[in-house]
């Protein structure tokens, strides 16, 4: 197992470099001038050519590239151009709230997913079936955005159930930032009510970004153990008088997932991605944010941190995935 | 509060409607200590690296300054300093500074602590450091007695005292403590409170863009008398998208939004119970530049065939729905310095015709494909662009919009083989003074910088403007101003269009806000909550 895992990651390592050269030499080939943005709007040529010089961006695009890796392997990722900020900090500071978020999604799309899926199956042309794959198609098909519209007007507005927006209602007080995990800052800090707070906040975002996983993983799923019950194995087991639970949630469940915890991962990332879109609607203070103001902005620092740090996690969420593969079929570490 | 949704409601909602005026009214508490405000936040929290309109709001909460803009249309007024003089040749300047003055750490404010403020500003050289740069050494700031602070200015340099509001004083005891390599505490302060204005951020309160937390300083220099119900807290939480914006002000969640309400938002907030639009004209002018050293529009019947060629009444009328006031000249109409005789360029497509046919007989080359710049998420640009696009497109000109963003067309206006050809913008109010315009914008000596990116030049201009910048009396500078924008009209270097309508969504339950276009009316010391 160990070996297997060290393998893969080091396969991560000159994917991750290829992926940081790609990105350095697409992000520079935009004419903007990093100089100019951090100078600001006021600035005048010399402030503008002191600060290129100043952050050696008047060096050859080469030698500009190897400063950025050699810092970059010290997790130094250069400072925004416009909050004048450490990159890393601000990263630090910004990730735990999309982790929060995905991780909410994620929770939701596998949870209500993979029953859904297995209902779905085992109801088969009957009304459950066509409901659920209508509402896989829809939740695919369906804009992020004007699903979080849809339910910001039912829910916060309407309903006033849940907040419209943000991480924390503005009249509580944050507690001590220790993990940047919200949640978990407030149970470390003993802050029930901005635990409670905290929760709510995250409901109408985490049903947006997840909705479209919800979706693939219900599509996935039936058609695993659609498959799987046309394999002899289970009309054996049926013979053998399991009982009817424990031969769908265990054998035939067990046996039809490896798809979906490819498409697991695959979500994962794309979670992260659409972190972008949701985070903004929510005013979400998570790197999706931070990653759409980057772009706007040309923040090319910002940019290329955040292009490499979704690389590492999908690549991190591929190796887990990998793993996952291998304990569900042994056959495939052998292979590997 | 209803539970169930009736079918109406349903139906309403898959359509997508936002109607504003039928939702429920506030969905919160009733809390009059918190205003939640959003404005949007600077890119970090220090006054000597950003200086933008979204740090000037911040700033005014804050920060105090020597001087300071306040109210419509905006006076400069004696702030932190009581008084100033300057010396005849307009290059020694005294400001006398207020006794017992706290900042947030209750250590007093001196005038070393003036001079210091001033010199990190000149040394990182960023932001507001533009103004000054030029004309003012860090060691000639000092600090002769007690409580006064002087100025010794390279050069005459009239739009030194406008600029004054644009600095920060800081705290050089917090600052120092959090220096690292020389680096003039910049990352600390960038994230801090190093301050002494009328509100104080609160530590975990801060994440870049996304929230700032402050609450009142009761020892401010001001005092609180005139407002014997103040805000206690102010939560600042922009908001990024529209929707967002108007759903959360009109169910009670913001207490303001920021002054770039889209005007097509305008109804349905007015329509609500708990929040209004407020309308102030504020000096903010939206230009289309025109690249005067490429072809075309290196011919002035170029140019003039443009300026006629845009529908100026349309475009406010039609799609800012009125929020706008035509301003035919290059700053706001209601800035001093401006030859209010002269009319300006109008709607005409036959005269449009007329000089293009001129320019042709002169060998213009108008056949090519000419590209306009706007900055993509600003829907306001791109609107306005393609309705240029439109009418250009009727007198036989090939017009490509593309789109681009500001720190790309910034960078692009350093030479003028880069600078588009068109593109379209807005001048905020940085500091009242027709140097912020005008003297920016066609004086040759600001060529590379994006406010200039014309590229006009006219030597007799910028004998006027650079004149008009060495006196100190405005008396004697408005006709220079007025005689330069005369010259600027007449060779028509670029499109000016109309000064801003600010568009704010303001909850009904605040009372007492005082607007001055410089900070948009976001400095909260004034403003009460009913209950």
């Amino acid at each position: 197992m160990a070996r297997f895992v060290l393998r893969r990651c080091g396969l991560v390592l000159p994917s991750l470099l290829g992926l940081l050269i790609i990105t350095f030499l697409l992000i520079h080939a935009v004419p903007s001038d990093p100089a100019a943005a951090m100078a600001g709007d006021a600035a005048t040529p010399e402030q503008i050519a002191r600060i290129r010089a100043q952050y050696g961006l008047d060096q050859p695009m080469w030698r500009q590239f190897l400063v950025y890796i050699a810092k970059v392997v010290q997790l130094d990722f250069g400072e925004s151009a416009f909050s004048h900020r450490p990159v890393a900090l601000d990263i630090f500071q910004r990730l735990p709230a999309t982790l929060e978020l995905t991780f909410c999604s994620l929770v939701l799309s596998i949870g209500l997913g993979v029953p859904l899926g297995v209902v779905s199956a085992l109801k088969h042309n009957a009304w459950p079936d066509y409901l659920l794959r209508i509402f896989s198609v829809m939740g695919i098909a369906v804009a992020a955005f004007w699903f979080a519209i849809m339910l910001q007007l039912l829910f916060a507005m309407n309903l006033a159930w849940l907040p419209l927006r943000g991480d924390l209602s503005s009249t509580m007080t944050r507690p001590p930032a220790i993990t940047h995990f919200l949640v978990l800052d407030a149970v470390l800090a003993g802050r029930w009510d901005v635990f409670g707070d905290a929760l709510r906040h995250l409901v109408l975002p985490s049903i947006t970004l997840g909705l479209g996983g919800l979706a693939t993983i219900v599509r996935f799923t039936r058609a695993g153990v659609l498959d799987t019950l046309q394999q002899d194995f289970v009309f054996y087991e049926r013979a053998m008088g399991y009982r009817r639970m424990r031969l769908i949630w265990v054998f035939i469940l067990r046996n039809s997932v490896t798809a979906t915890v490819t498409q697991i991962g695959l979500l994962f990332g794309g979670l992260i991605a659409g972190a972008v879109v949701v985070e903004s609607i929510f005013d979400w203070p998570g790197i999706g944010s931070y990653t759409v103001n980057a772009i706007l902005t040309g923040d090319k620092q910002v940019m290329l941190a955040v292009t490499l740090l979704v690389g590492a996690i999908y690549a991190g969420v591929n190796i887990l995935v990998d793993v996952v593969h291998g304990m569900l079929d042994p056959r495939l570490m052998d292979r590997a | 509060m209803t539970s169930k949704l009736t079918r109406r409601q349903v139906g309403g909602l898959a359509a997508g409607a936002l109607v504003a005026g039928a939702l429920p009214p506030s969905a919160r508490a009733a809390d009059t200590t918190t205003l939640v405000s959003g404005f949007q936040l600077p890119q970090n929290l220090d006054p000597h690296q950003v200086y933008d309109v979204p740090m000037q709001a911040m700033m005014l909460n804050t920060y105090d300054n020597l001087y300071r803009y306040q109210d419509d249309p905006p006076v400069i007024e004696p702030w932190l300093a009581e008084s100033h003089t300057v010396s005849d040749d307009g290059l020694t300047w005294e400001f006398k500074l207020r006794p017992g003055i706290k900042f947030h750490d209750g250590s007093a404010m001196t005038a070393e602590d003036v001079v210091y403020s001033f010199q990190r500003m000149l040394a990182l050289a960023l932001g507001p450091a533009g103004a000054f740069l030029k004309i003012l050494k860090p060691e000639n700031v000092t600090a002769p007695v007690p409580l006064t602070v002087r100025f010794k200015l390279e050069t005459s340099y009239a739009p030194f005292f406008a600029a004054i509001p644009s600095v920060c004083i800081v705290n050089p005891r917090v600052v120092k403590a959090h220096e690292k390599d020389g680096d003039w505490g910049k990352t600390y302060v960038a994230s801090n409170d190093a301050g002494s204005g009328p509100y104080k951020i609160v530590s975990e309160g801060y994440r870049p863009l996304e929230y700032l937390d402050m609450e009142i300083f009761d020892d401010h220099f001001l005092g609180w008398k005139h407002n014997p119900k103040p805000v206690r807290k102010i939560a600042g939480r922009p908001t990024k998208e529209t929707s967002t914006r108007v759903l959360a002000l009109v169910n009670g969640t913001l207490d303001w939004t920021d002054g770039n309400l889209p005007a097509d938002q305008v109804d349905q907030i007015n329509a609500s119970k708990v929040a209004y639009v407020q309308k102030d004209v504020v000096m903010k002018t939206f230009v289309v530049r025109m690249n005067n050293k490429k072809a075309p529009f290196d011919n002035i019947n170029v140019r003039k065939a443009f300026a006629h060629a845009f529908n100026y009444e349309g475009f406010i009328k039609e799609i800012l729905a009125g929020y706008a006031t035509r301003d035919p000249y290059p700053q706001p109409d209601t800035l001093w310095g401006i030859p209010k005789d002269v009319k300006g360029y109008d709607y005409d497509l036959a005269k449009a015709k007329e000089y293009l046919a001129k320019a042709v007989a002169e060998g213009a080359q108008i056949k090519r494909p000419i590209e306009i710049h706007v900055q993509s998420e600003n829907e306001q640009s791109v609107q306005g662009a393609q309705l240029f696009q439109s009418d250009l497109a009727q007198i036989g000109l090939n017009v490509k919009v593309v789109g681009n963003i500001w720190s790309n067309l910034t960078s692009s206006t350093a030479k003028p083989e880069t600078t588009p050809d068109m593109w379209v913008h807005w001048v905020s109010t940085y500091f009242v003074d027709p140097e912020n315009w005008v003297g920016q914008m066609y004086d040759s000596q600001f060529h590379g910088t994006w406010k200039a990116s014309s590229w006009y030049k006219n030597d007799e201009v910028d004998k006027l403007l650079r004149k008009a910048r060495g006196l100190v009396k405005q008396e004697e500078r408005a006709p220079l101003y007025e005689a330069a924008t005369r010259q600027i009209m007449a060779d028509c270097p670029d499109v000016w269009i109309y000064n801003s309508m600010q568009l704010q969504g303001i909850n009904k339950r605040v009372k007492g806000r005082r607007f001055c276009t410089v900070g948009q009316g976001a400095e909260v010391r004034w403003v009460t909550l009913e209950g």
